[in-house]
């Protein structure tokens, strides 16, 4: 998972043509239709690449 | 992980200053040391203090580096990045600080400022959708398609948010208006076709940031039912289009844009209109017409937008600083939060643009209420080479000057209509005590009928006649009676032109009169400009008691109009100047002083 528009896994199903209702809040919170530790790790670990600081993400 | 984010402002303002150059040093620099990989680059938005651009700010260490250059950057990289010492002598220095600032919070630059709709700029890369959504965008969008399209207005409503394109009509209730207009289909319009002399907010909005503008719009489109929306942008912005295109390709890649965006039957598509830069084409009904492929030329409303706008459906058009307030708004709990900032009739924070002669030229964001004084002397840092100031220049060519008396005029909607100005889109002009206020009427208004598309006669015969006198009083061939004809000319053209353009082009004519009257009748009268701009009007004179003959004057005077031995004071032979002003640019003494015409030495002047 690159990006937030990568599927962390084979669960999350968000494309433009299949879309998920809570795809914005599941890019910085996510997983939120299921629970898997390393499926959050990945998005957080785009976060981390990027965040110049504690303050950066807003949710 | 990175270690360092090396955030360099890839604005225009900077670009121009090798704000690429310096990117490209710093990347060959990390590249010949193999320290690429630990330190991200990006050339993001614009931080708005031009005046000391190229700027590199570098996280997580909050290190404001300025005025760089690219043989900089080996000692940047050494110094901050090897050793991790701060580089003193790049950090920000002036008369305002008594040490080095490193960062924001002690440049005074920022002190006032309130970074609402700029809480992005220069902090993520506007080229990249996740940054965008990682700092709560797109979220208010989120929430506005799970509210009612006209409970979204309300919200924009209890904001109180005005129009920021200039004449700050109530955003929510212009948006409440197209709601209810009949019709299955209809538009949502950018306007950022930005044409002020002196103005690039929108610019800077548009290069920084350029998510917000998507998401204000979607937001727009939800409240109002409109599915397919415009962004008028004028040509000669081409990072602002190129960045824009970059953000639709995205959205429309991540689902928030096109058919049934986040599976809520909502459908949006989003165009870009490049506009050829006619300055008329700002006000919404040229535009409209512009973006339908006719002439840029104003039609006369009733019907409004609202009710037949863009292919003759409803339509809701705001500028680019407007949609960027949305988001803000519609995050929840955020139109209370951004009532409470502002005064009682204009809500939230202004972006105003300074240029001029001001210290600190750039960007500013502000509380509405803030005074004229403290943006010109606090965050501006007061006047170039410590002259006086003058007055400053509020809305551009349609707006009006504020002089020395209002410096403590609070800046929202109603108190700058009362002093004659307008809020206009946020372009400040300073002026110190050497400009010619009539020669700066005259200038504003050679624009606007320049500009004037001539679909009425008001604004395209009014405004003729009115650059007629002005420019005869400015060559010394005015007339007791030419102050009267203006004010009438102004009057008339502000009663009857068809547009927003033609309404107000006379403002900075009736406002230099007002509060510069004096000036008027001693170019009519007197025959003489004081400030040394209206160059039949004055002569220059050598102040014997301080030349001290350095002959740099001597140098740079191209009609080698100027004598005189070295050490010894020099003198101009008045048959020969041109009154090209280059002396005066280059002496250290301040020796060169303003006569009247025919006057050798009338230095009490």
């Amino acid at each position: 998972m690159e990006r937030f528009i990568d599927p962390c896994c084979e669960q999350c199903t968000h494309t433009k043509n299949t879309p998920c209702k809570d795809f914005v809040e599941c890019c910085v919170s996510g997983p939120i239709c299921h629970t898997d530790q390393a499926c959050a790790a990945k998005r957080k670990a785009i976060i981390d690449k990027v965040a110049i600081n504690e303050k950066f993400v807003i949710c | 992980m990175y270690e360092k984010h090396l955030m360099i402002c890839g604005a225009t303002g900077c670009l121009s200053s090798n704000s690429a150059k310096v990117q490209q040093a710093l990347e060959e620099e990390l590249a010949r040391r193999g320290m690429k990989e630990k330190y991200r680059l990006v050339m993001g938005g614009c931080p708005g203090f031009c005046e000391v651009g190229p700027i590199i700010v570098i996280y997580p260490d909050e290190v404001f580096y300025c005025r760089l250059k690219p043989e900089d950057m080996v000692e940047l990289v050494e110094k901050h990045l090897v050793e991790g010492e701060v580089v003193e002598r790049l950090l920000y220095t002036g008369p305002d600080v008594d040490v080095p600032a490193r960062f924001y919070d002690t440049i005074p630059f920022y002190k006032k400022q309130v970074f609402n709709v700029l809480h992005n700029s220069g902090i993520i890369d506007p080229e990249n959708i996740d940054q965008y959504i990682m700092r709560g965008g797109y979220r208010a969008f989120s929430r506005a398609l799970n509210l009612e399209p006209l409970a979204v207005c309300d919200e924009v409503k209890r904001a109180g948010l005005r129009g920021r394109g200039g004449a700050g009509f109530p955003t929510g209730l212009k948006w409440e208006f197209t709601n209810k207009s009949a019709g299955a289909k209809k538009y949502v319009v950018c306007n950022a076709d930005e044409g002020d002399p002196g103005a690039f907010m929108d610019r800077s909005i548009l290069e920084g940031d350029p998510h917000a503008i998507l998401e204000g719009m979607l937001i727009c489109g939800r409240a109002i039912g409109a599915d397919e929306g415009y962004i008028y942008c004028r040509a000669e912005y081409p990072l602002a289009i190129k960045r824009l295109k970059i953000a639709i390709n995205q959205a429309e890649e991540y689902g928030l844009l096109g058919e049934n965006i986040l599976g809520y039957g909502f459908n949006f598509k989003l165009n870009i209109k490049e506009g050829a830069g006619a300055f008329v084409c700002g006000e919404e009904t040229a535009l409209l017409a512009s973006i339908e492929g006719k002439r840029g030329m104003p039609r006369p409303r009733p019907p409004f937008p609202a009710q037949a706008g863009l292919f003759g459906k409803p339509t809701t058009i705001n500028n680019v600083e407007t949609f960027a307030n949305i988001p803000l708004i519609l995050k929840e709990g955020g139109a209370e939060e951004y009532a409470k900032i502002g005064t009682e009739g204009s809500k939230g924070t202004k972006v105003f643009a300074l240029a001029g002669k001001i210290r600190n030229t750039g960007l500013c964001e502000v509380p509405m209420g803030i005074t004229v004084r403290e943006i010109i002397f606090d965050v501006g840092g007061g006047i170039k080479g410590g002259r006086d100031f003058k007055a400053v220049q509020a809305g551009g060519p349609s707006g009006g000057c504020i002089p020395t008396e209002q410096l403590d005029l609070p800046i929202d909607y109603d108190s700058l209509t009362k002093a004659g100005a307008i809020m206009g889109s946020g372009g400040l002009v300073v002026m110190d005590d050497r400009t010619c206020m009539v020669d700066l009427a005259r200038y504003f208004l050679s624009f606007t009928q320049k500009e004037s598309c001539g679909k009425c006669i008001p604004c395209r015969e009014g405004t003729k006649r009115m650059l007629e006198i002005l420019q005869r009083i400015t060559e010394g061939k005015g007339a007791p009676a030419d102050l009267e004809k203006l004010d009438s000319l102004a009057f008339s053209i502000k009663d009857s032109a068809l547009c927003g353009l033609g309404q107000t082009c006379p403002n900075p004519v009736l406002s230099t009169i007002r509060y510069f009257r004096h000036e008027y009748e001693e170019h009519i009268n007197e025959k003489f400009c004081r400030a040394g701009s209206c160059k039949a009007l004055f002569n220059y004179y050598i102040d014997p008691e301080t030349c001290i003959g350095c002959r740099l004057c001597v140098k740079v005077c191209p009609v080698g109009a100027i004598s005189g031995e070295r050490k010894e004071p020099h003198v101009i032979d008045q048959s020969l100047c041109t009154r090209c002003g280059s002396c005066v640019e280059k002496c250290r003494q301040n020796s060169f002083l303003i006569t009247r015409v025919g006057r050798e030495a009338d230095v009490s002047n």
